[in-house]
């Protein structure tokens, strides 16, 4: 009796855990799962009901539109992430260095995470109006161009502001992260490099940046998992738009899911973002692993 | 026995459940009336009126939402498939009412006929969904044209454009003559001829009612889409006309009401199609650079002579499952009356009882408020001559999607507008197919 006891106990002791992830995590993405098998629609309840296997994916994935949008959200992914991580690595280099007043600049860098990616948005919107922005009008003033600049029109441009738009939203996760990882650098490695005659490009190339490569990684993957915060900034930019320059999975899921009630097919969309957002993060984690054994770190 | 009770069912059966009458203090004491409420600076001095219904009543209103339209159109659609329309009564609107399928209640069979003979007509109808009244009319919406007057006026620009158009320049009568004035009057970056909005249902919006004024129509009888018609690219061609020439700001595309509103005020806009809320707003010297300088006609005639004339209307609905249905019609009724409409005429809105356009024009003229007075007048013929709503399907929504990533694509130059026009036009079909409304 005894022994049964002790062999339940591990069980006993997971089950909270165990509950809490089953009815937060499993059962929400089963029923989705399912749902995304139906042709459920938000005003029309019942149809939850009607099985119709897997002809949302087929549909989905013989559909350009969608193909597209996934190209762009794998590019907006891997522009933003990576310009987020030079940008905050500079900052995180850059405030490593500074003697005075370094608390009050870690705390001012962090002012952009405090704005909800709503606000963000408007902010950027306005800057980029191409007729009363005060982006056109500066470039203007300063007779940089004579032109108006379509900011949120333009093919390429219309993507280079969104994602300005986040990367200034969220390089100061992986700045912070980056300068803890600074901050904990032992320093006799880097004395050792200077007393062999390494010159600094050679420190930060061979001890400072292999170094701080699991910190960024952390940073890559926690970041890949919420980037798709997002979504509110490219809603209120462009709404995906002008003639879909600007979609992503996620304001093409808002829009299949919500405008259109199409919960089924949006829930379909959802599930091959969700498996995108997996890749990214799964990717980083073997990366982080490997940048970890290379430093000699636990795996 | 039998008899008492057949007595009762025709006592109730004279008495239909709507009070119509104005409620009488006390008469839902205790009661907690919950609701869903659109939000907005401009919706709020209404519900400052709420207290007084309070007072009367003697019941108390839980607001649980005050989101804008889209937002609220998303809570009610999770709340449909949660099942938890545990509330009364909800904001809605013309263009949405068709997507709830039979949540709300028939007023017609609520509310006293002679209240309802007191809203407009047209206002009415617009309401009516399968031939159910499903929300009452709180204001109603239409859109005219603004202009700078100062361009008008000016001697050198009347020449200059007699000699190169061959006509007087006035303020345009037809959508021919807005496209010459705004080719006139550009001058980009600094000045542009007009604007219009870009994206959502805002540009499908905009091209539906250019495409009925130019003699088109989104559907024929048997519901197969039509707007990819000769009249249908007519349209289109116009947008594009003024995009390619500059005659309109860069950024359009991505352009809704708030920046076309900013635009106009910002004085770099010469010609402007808005609703009538923007009105005072561009008339405010504190908040604008066009006031005192601002003109407004009726929105101009196109091919076929129809003036423009997208409208749609506020309103509030009953839902089936309310459980105080008497209480909610009482509350909507008092949000409707002459008084209350007379808050909202007061800042510019529509108002949907006759009574009110005449009192709210005598109050603009009493203040001296000229400029208001001729705005009211305005849009008052405009809702009675000109107003048309979109088709009430149910798939409206969904139809509108795939019009206007078209109309942004042949405007752009993405497609030929033929091209885009057929493709939107297919995808409309096989909605309008989906949705059972044709085979």
């Amino acid at each position: 009796m005894r022994w049964r006891a002790e062999k339940h106990t591990p069980f006993l002791l997971l089950s909270p855990a165990i509950l809490t992830i089953l009815f937060v995590v499993a059962i929400p993405l089963a029923f989705s799962l399912y749902t995304s098998m139906t042709p459920y629609k938000l005003t029309k309840p019942d149809t939850i009901n009607t099985f119709v296997g897997l002809r949302n994916y087929v549909r989905l994935f013989s559909d350009d539109k969608f193909w597209w949008a996934f190209g762009r959200t794998i590019l907006f992914l891997a522009v933003a992430l990576n310009l987020e991580f030079i940008l905050g690595l500079g900052i995180a280099l850059l405030i490593n260095r500074i003697t005075w007043g370094q608390r009050t600049l870690r705390t001012m860098m962090m002012f952009p995470m405090m704005f909800s990616p709503i606000l963000v948005g408007f902010q950027f919107k306005y800057i980029f109006n191409d007729n009363i922005g005060i982006l056109n009008n500066a470039l203007q003033a300063l007779g940089i161009t004579d032109g108006s600049i379509a900011w949120l029109v333009d093919k390429p441009l219309g993507m280079i502001s969104i994602i300005t738009a986040e990367v200034w939203m969220s390089t100061s996760v992986f700045a912070i992260l980056l300068l803890a990882g600074l901050f904990a650098m032992p320093r006799d490695p880097l004395e050792a490099a200077k007393v062999d005659g390494c010159n600094p490009w050679q420190v930060f190339r061979h001890i400072t940046l292999p170094f701080l490569m699991p910190f960024a990684f952390i940073a890559m993957t926690i970041r890949s998992l919420d980037v798709a915060r997002a979504y509110d900034i490219v809603d209120v930019m462009t709404g995906g738009g002008p003639a879909g320059r600007t979609e992503v999975l996620w304001t093409l899921i808002a829009r299949v899911g919500y405008d259109n009630s199409k919960m089924g097919e949006a829930n379909a969309m959802a599930y091959v973002s969700t498996l995108l957002s997996v890749a990214f993060t799964y990717y980083f984690f073997t990366k982080l692993v490997a940048a970890r054994r290379y430093m000699g770190g636990a795996e | 026995m039998k008899h008492t009770t057949l007595k009762l069912l025709a006592a109730t059966a004279l008495v239909p459940i709507g009070l119509t009458a104005p409620a009488l203090a006390g008469d839902f004491d205790g009661y907690t009336l919950r609701v869903k409420l659109i939000g907005g600076a401009q919706y709020e001095p209404l519900y400052a009126e709420i207290e007084k219904w309070e007072a009367e009543t003697g019941a108390t209103v839980d607001i649980l939402s005050r989101k804008n339209h889209f937002e609220l159109d998303r809570e009610i659609k999770q709340d449909i498939a949660a099942g938890t329309l545990d509330w009364c009564v909800g904001s809605n609107h013309t263009s949405f009412a068709p997507q709830y399928g039979n949540i709300y209640r028939d007023l017609n069979e609520l509310l006293d006929p002679a209240v309802l003979a007191e809203f407009q007509p047209l206002a009415l109808e617009n309401s009516t969904v399968d031939g159910r009244l499903v929300q009452l009319p709180r204001h109603s919406d239409i859109s005219n044209l603004y202009y700078q007057k100062s361009l008008y006026e000016d001697e050198d620009n009347k020449a200059a454009f007699l000699a190169e158009y061959g006509y007087e320049l006035a303020p345009p009568d037809t959508w021919d003559q807005v496209k010459d004035q705004a080719l006139f009057f550009a001058n980009p970056p600094d000045f542009y001829g007009t604007q219009y909005v870009g994206k959502d249902e805002a540009i499908t919006g905009r091209f539906y009612e250019m495409l009925v004024a130019n003699g088109g129509a989104l559907f024929d009888e048997d519901w197969n889409p039509t707007f990819n018609s000769p009249e249908g690219v007519m349209t289109v061609q116009w947008f594009k006309d003024l995009y390619d020439a500059g005659a309109v700001p860069a950024g359009v595309m991505n352009y809704l009401w708030d920046d076309t509103g900013a635009g106009f005020a910002s004085g770099t806009v010469a010609l402007n199609l808005d609703w009538a809320g923007w009105a005072a707003y561009f008339n405010d010297p504190d908040a604008s650079q066009v006031a005192g300088n601002v003109g407004l006609v009726r929105a101009p005639k196109g091919a076929a002579g129809i003036r423009s004339g997208w409208s749609g209307s506020h309103t509030f609905s009953i839902t089936e499952s309310c459980d105080n249905p008497e209480a909610a019609a009482s509350f909507i009724t008092f949000l409707t009356d002459h008084d209350r409409q007379m808050v909202e005429a007061r800042t510019g809105l529509l108002p949907t009882r006759q009574s009110v356009w005449d009192a709210v024009k005598a109050e603009f003229l009493a203040e001296g408020n000229e400029f208001q007075a001729m705005v009211s007048e305005t849009y008052a013929q405009s809702m009675a001559e000109d107003a048309f709503t979109p088709p009430l399907i149910e798939p409206w929504i969904e139809v509108s999607n795939e019009i206007w990533p078209a109309l942004q694509a042949a405007i752009l130059g993405e497609k030929s507008i033929q091209d885009a026009l057929d493709d939107a036009a297919e995808a409309a079909g096989e909605i309008m197919e989906d949705a059972g409304y044709r085979n």
